[in-house]
């Protein structure tokens, strides 16, 4: 990719290297994890001022923990990788993660991670959307110490994140989805090889009645400055029956929600009606899972 | 016609093993010691006077080697289309390699000569340049319209073309006709896509020759451009000639701004500089001309056409390039002979506005017409309930009529009607339902498309270049070396003149060589583009081949004792007619026509015969006799999912009466191919600019969308229909633009009949869909 | 500020000075001679320049050389054994999905890894392995056709 000269390669060791690099370098600095978004942020001229890299590899944070609670997630975990957990290949809960892992091609699979998908803080990106439904938590570092951020108050505005200037992202937290919880990702693009239109993840718990105990319902690729979770349609669907009705309702609900943009690839009118579309697919698509698990 | 041994065969391609292990002969691999990288400074303004340019800090930077500025540039104007002569009175002639004046966003304004490409970039940004903004215009109506900024001194009303065609009285026609239909259909900016950049490499001589190495389609074009461009003798200017190069599609059919620079800055530097385009500079080159159709026909109670009238205006962006030519094949071919109606008449016009400049793309015009054509008659059929297939079966020309475009010839070969009936056939055509009558979200429906009348080559048009040559010269190992000026852009044309050289030699494929050209060294020979290889340069080369056939059996002649006309040549035998046991192996008569002529033997020095000393070559250099028509039919089968628009293309089945069949799997190959680029057409495809910076907002394959092979059809069935093309060489005639026409008026008009909703715009979009279907 | 690395391409180890900002595919192609990979885009959005790092596909145009130390390496002419080709060189040959050739060994090296994964890939797991590769010149029909030949022939 045609970049300016940059002024240096970093591939520190350790986190606390990380974050002086971070405290040195500040604004000029570019965390590198795949690699895989860089000359899209430069093509968007989101990269100027920027000339260091800080390479993350070295850090051992490629690594995956389950436990009872649900996964630990290194940032530096590839696409590749983390689609092949049995937990996420398996837990309807998670289906929404599956979903969303099974849409890129392999070169994209192969480089992009887990953490730099979350660090971007682009809306038109498939993880974070489903991440977001099934609760995600984004650990982050810094000279004080580690954090965790909801996922939901990570994002700030389009392609800013609340993470201090020395902050960085070491990995993800997903809670062990409770008993009886489904999830599903649809994604809408122009070809195979696309950034999201409009992609939406939902989460839903039902009781044994089929009555909807709690909800998430996330939406990307555009239907908004960053990808949100929509409070109207997880109310309405929550203590409901689902019906395809209510299914129905809540795809429509997500309007108060969204605040959809217009560019060269989709109108924000059109933007609008697929994310009540696509809401209503995925709750489909989730609801498919639980008849298929019971 | 005779018995055909190699043709009909579908051999390895020779290019292949070195492509699948690494393809080392593209011309963006060409690296000469002491090279230099150029990079190009554009304008960020699509309108603009240059008032000054201050180069001094980028002339500083360690590393820079030369700076290139407009007033270095010989300011003679030309037009780029490589296939017509320079100053062709049908041709624009309105450009400059650099001027003072901008017209659009991304012209070219200053360029550097560096060690490295990095450094050149890095220069560029040291180039201090005051522009005077001009007010810009990007819609070709506006720019039309009183008080529109004037492009180009002189013109009226930004009209750089304006050509009108009639035939008979259209006028009483309409008033005779049972109905009158009308509609506006437009179609967009798009990219020919080849995968790999245009790159140049120029080198220069102490005595100033240049040696030009190049991503084109066009030898002896490229020569000619660049000559006059940089008013230079033609023979100081040597073009090699690429192995292949990596996908043209007409996109690499006229000079353009990196060759001239490029030479520039050799003759400043006395070193050679390459320049290779992102791909940002690729979209911005050379583009399919946007072209709005209205177009109103008449029709006779019988379903007949007998009026047609039709206004075309093309956007041809900051200069006339290609589309001066683009507007009359699109007149002709995509419109106007398109089925036969005695009453006509159509104007185009080509547009200059602020936007990129158009190019040449497969089909040349003819995929704009053929989506307002094959639209509209869908529109016709579905409103006077008639069948889109028997409606245009009674409306086609037939195989013996006089060929509307050159009388003087017959459609011999033509098979229009059973392309359309075997391909009905094959697609279940009677099975089709009622538009839109599909229950649930998603809906399916079929269409199709087609292309009644197209060329092989350009015999019969105006100014337009369309000679061909070849030489064949036979090896002492008994095989043949050919060699031509034609480039091979992927479709395979090395295979199809190393088949039809090995036919006539009575070789086997693997036997005939394709080898060196340059500018130099072979025959003139017209660009790839046209679908004009396998005719024109297959006549060119059949005969080069027979030439060198002749000479072999002269010299076999003679060592067999039988005139040459007793003789032939099978499987690399000469042998007499009716013996085949008396033979000669061809490895040893060219080693008795090569060996010296005093051999020396036991009994001492003995003279054989002088007459059979020489080399065994053919030489060709010629017009094909004439421009025979092929014809195209395509149906598909589409689904569409109601709710979000997307449509799904499930079935293709496509056919074409090619003459002979050369090489089977490389003419699926151009149908698959072409569908891949006229679904893209037909769907997503499309370039986006900012509506007031004029600046390309889609300028990668993140903004560009084009299918992958997940988006494509499983499976697109090609049937081929053939007839012996008495012109052509050993029977064919053309096939490669058609495939990329007729996909987008199928698809739409598949989408009409799955979903009730017509769509005059191109790409059709989801929203476009979702629109029509009043659901947005 | 140029750095000496070692990267390992085809079984060799190559030691260079690289820029922070250079792509794998820029010394592939301009320091190492490698030019058997491709730079159609420069921007990770046609899979010409694809090659296999650990055994996997990635755009070598979107790697930076830095990233790749001491992680084998494998472009298209380090594919076939023995002076033979790969059974997928053979099967693009035969199965005549070779056009204009300049995606083609972009593709072979996206299709290595699928075929090295699943030994008999239907349809979809073929185009879904090749989505990241744009081809303009073959519709993809004989490319999924050559890749199904070459998983016959290996199997």
């Amino acid at each position: 990719m045609s970049l300016a000269t940059f002024e240096n390669y970093f591939l520190p060791g350790n986190g606390r290297e990380v974050v002086a690099l971070l405290q040195e370098y500040g604004e000029r600095a570019l965390i590198l994890a795949g690699g895989s978004f860089v000359h899209g942020l430069a093509a968007r001229d989101l990269l100027s001022g920027v000339d260091v890299f800080i390479d993350i590899q070295k850090l051992g944070l490629a690594n995956i923990v389950t436990d009872p609670d649900g996964l630990q997630v290194g940032a530096m975990t590839r696409f590749t990788d983390f689609e092949k957990v049995p937990e996420i290949q398996n837990d309807p809960g998670w289906g929404a993660v599956k979903d969303a892992l099974s849409y890129p091609p392999a070169q994209i699979m192969n480089a992009a991670t887990v953490g730099g998908s979350i660090a971007a803080v682009c809306p038109y990106f498939d993880l974070p959307t489903a991440l977001l439904a099934v609760g995600g938590k984004v650990k982050v570092e810094s000279n004080t110490g580690s954090r965790e951020i909801n996922l939901k108050d990570f994002s700030t505005s389009l392609f800013e994140s609340s993470l201090g200037v020395d902050e960085f992202v070491t990995g993800l937290v997903l809670p062990q989805p409770v008993s009886g919880s489904v999830s599903a990702f649809i994604k809408l693009a122009t070809n195979a090889n696309d950034l999201a239109i409009v992609n939406v993840a939902v989460q839903i718990n039902l009781d044994r009645s089929g009555v909807c105990r709690s909800a998430s319902v996330a939406l990307g690729g555009g239907v908004n400055e960053i990808t949100l979770r929509s409070a109207a349609a997880e109310k309405l669907l929550e203590g409901q029956k689902l019906t395809d009705e209510l299914m129905k309702a809540a795809g429509t609900a997500v309007q108060v929600d969204i605040s959809p943009m217009a560019d060269h690839r989709a109108s924000a009118e059109y933007r609008s009606a697929m994310a009540s579309v696509l809401t209503e697919r995925a709750l489909q698509r989730a609801i498919a899972r639980l008849t298929r698990s019971s | 016609m005779t018995n055909r041994s190699v043709l009909g065969n579908s051999v390895p391609r020779p290019d292949a093993l070195d492509k699948v292990t690494g393809g080392k002969q593209f011309p963006v691999n060409v690296v000469l010691p002491g090279m230099l990288h150029a990079k190009l400074l554009r304008s960020p303004y699509p309108h603009a006077r240059i008032v000054s340019i201050d180069a001094g800090a980028a002339e500083k930077l360690p590393g820079v080697k030369a700076v290139l500025l407009p007033q270095d540039v010989p300011q003679r104007k030309y037009c780029p289309v490589y296939f017509v002569p320079t100053l062709a009175p049908s041709m624009v002639q309105d450009m400059l390699i650099m001027s003072d004046t901008v017209r659009y966003a991304g012209q070219p304004v200053a360029a550097v000569a560096a060690t490295s490409a990095g450094i050149a970039e890095q220069a560029l940004e040291l180039i201090e340049v005051e522009y005077e903004e001009l007010p810009a215009v990007f819609d070709p109506d506006a720019a039309m319209a009183d008080g529109a900024p004037v492009i180009h001194a002189g013109t009226e009303k930004n009209v750089a073309v304006n050509p009108v065609i009639s035939f008979g009285d259209v006028e009483a026609a309409f008033e005779k006709a049972e109905h009158i239909f009308e509609g506006t259909y437009q179609t967009q900016r798009v990219h020919t896509c080849y995968m790999e950049p245009r790159v140049c490499v120029v080198d220069s001589d102490v005595a100033g020759n240049l040696t030009v190495h190049s991503s084109m389609q066009h030898l002896f074009g490229l020569r000619e451009k660049l000559a006059f461009a940089l008013d230079m003798p033609e023979g100081k200017v040597k073009v090699i000639k690429p192995a292949y190069i990596g996908g043209g599609f007409g996109g690499k059919l006229d000079i353009g701004y990196i060759e001239p620079v490029a030479a520039l800055l050799s003759l400043k530097t006395g070193r050679p500089v390459r320049i290779e385009q992102t791909r940002y500079e690729d979209f911005i080159s050379t583009t399919r001309n946007p072209i709005k159709v209205y177009l109103k026909t008449g029709i006779s109670k019988e379903g007949r056409f007998v009026a047609r009238y039709a206004e075309s205006t093309l956007d041809c962006g900051a200069h006339a390039t290609h589309g001066a030519e683009v507007i009359n094949v699109h007149g002709m071919f995509g419109i106007l002979l398109t089925y036969p109606c005695p009453d006509q008449h159509w104007e185009g016009k080509t547009v200059y506005t602020n936007n990129i400049i158009g190019g040449g793309y497969r089909g040349y015009g003819s995929p704009q017409g053929a989506f307002a054509v094959e639209s509209q008659i869908d529109e016709i059929c579905e409103e006077l309930g008639f069948d889109p297939v028997e409606f245009r079966l009674n409306n086609s020309y037939q195989q013996g009529d006089p060929h509307p475009f050159n009388p003087a010839a017959k459609l011999d070969s033509y098979r229009f009607q059973d392309c359309l009936q075997q391909a009905a056939e094959r697609i279940d055509w009677s099975s089709r339902k009622p538009a839109g009558s599909d229950q649930g979200v998603r809906k399916r429906g079929i269409g199709l498309g087609c292309q009644p009348l197209w060329v092989s080559g350009c015999v019969g048009f105006p100014d337009i270049y369309e000679h061909s040559g070849a030489i064949v010269k036979l090896n002492r190992d008994g095989t043949a070396d050919l060699s031509t000026a034609t480039v091979d852009l992927g479709s395979g044309q090395i295979t199809t003149l190393c088949m039809i050289a090995a036919e006539e030699l009575g070789l086997a494929a693997d036997q005939v060589r394709m080898t060196y050209a340059d500018t130099d060294t072979v025959p003139f020979d017209a660009p790839s583009h046209a679908s004009r290889v396998t005719y024109s340069a297959g006549n060119a080369v059949k005969a080069a081949a027979g030439e060198a056939k002749q000479r072999l059996l002269e010299v076999a002649g003679g060592l067999l004792e039988a005139g040459p006309d007793d003789l032939e040549v099978r499987a690399g035998m000469v042998c007499v007619k009716g013996s085949p046991d008396v033979k000669i192996r061809v490895a040893d008569v060219v080693e008795r026509a090569e060996a010296p002529f005093v051999v020396m033997t036991e009994e001492g020095p003995q003279p054989t015969n002088l007459a059979e000393k020489g080399t065994i070559i053919g030489l060709s250099s010629m017009a094909p006799p004439a421009n025979p028509s092929p014809a195209t039919v395509e149906f598909v089968e589409v689904e569409v999912d109601t709710e979000t628009g997307q449509v799904d293309v499930l079935r293709v089945v496509f056919a074409h009466d090619l003459g002979k069949l050369i090489h089977p799997a490389g003419a699926e190959g151009q149908v698959e191919g072409g569908f891949q680029q006229g679904m893209g057409y037909a769907l997503m495809e499309n370039l986006v600019f900012d509506a007031d910076s004029g600046a390309c907002l889609s300028s990668d394959f993140l903004d560009y969308k084009m299918p992958t092979a997940v988006e494509m059809p499983v499976k697109i069935e090609s049937i081929f229909i053939e007839s012996d093309e008495p012109t052509g060489p050993f029977g064919a005639k053309s096939l490669s633009e058609p495939c990329v026409t007729v996909p987008a008026p199928a698809i739409a008009n598949a989408i009409y009949n799955a979903t009730g909703v017509r769509v005059r715009e191109l790409p059709i979009t989801p929203e476009k869909i979702l629109t029509g279907l009043g659901r947005l | 500020m140029k750095q000496l690395i070692s990267l390992e391409i085809n079984g060799e180890v190559h030691e260079l000075a690289v820029a922070p900002q250079d792509s794998l595919l820029r010394v592939l192609r301009e320091d190492l001679g490698l030019i058997g990979t491709k730079k159609g885009c420069d921007s990770g959005g046609c899979g010409s320049c694809t090659v296999n790092v650990e055994g996997k596909a990635v755009y070598s145009c979107m790697t930076y050389a830095m990233s790749v130390q001491d992680r084998p390496i494998v472009t298209i002419e380090g594919v076939g054994e023995n002076g033979k080709l790969d059974p997928l060189q053979q099967a693009f040959i035969d199965a005549g999905a070779v056009q204009c050739g300049y995606c083609t060994c972009g593709t072979i090296m996206a299709a290595r890894e699928l075929l090295a994964t699943v030994s008999s890939p239907d349809e979809e797991q073929i185009r879904h392995a090749i989505a990241g590769n744009l081809c303009r010149c073959t519709g993809y029909q004989k490319i999924v056709d050559a890749i199904k030949l070459a998983a016959a022939n290996s199997a």
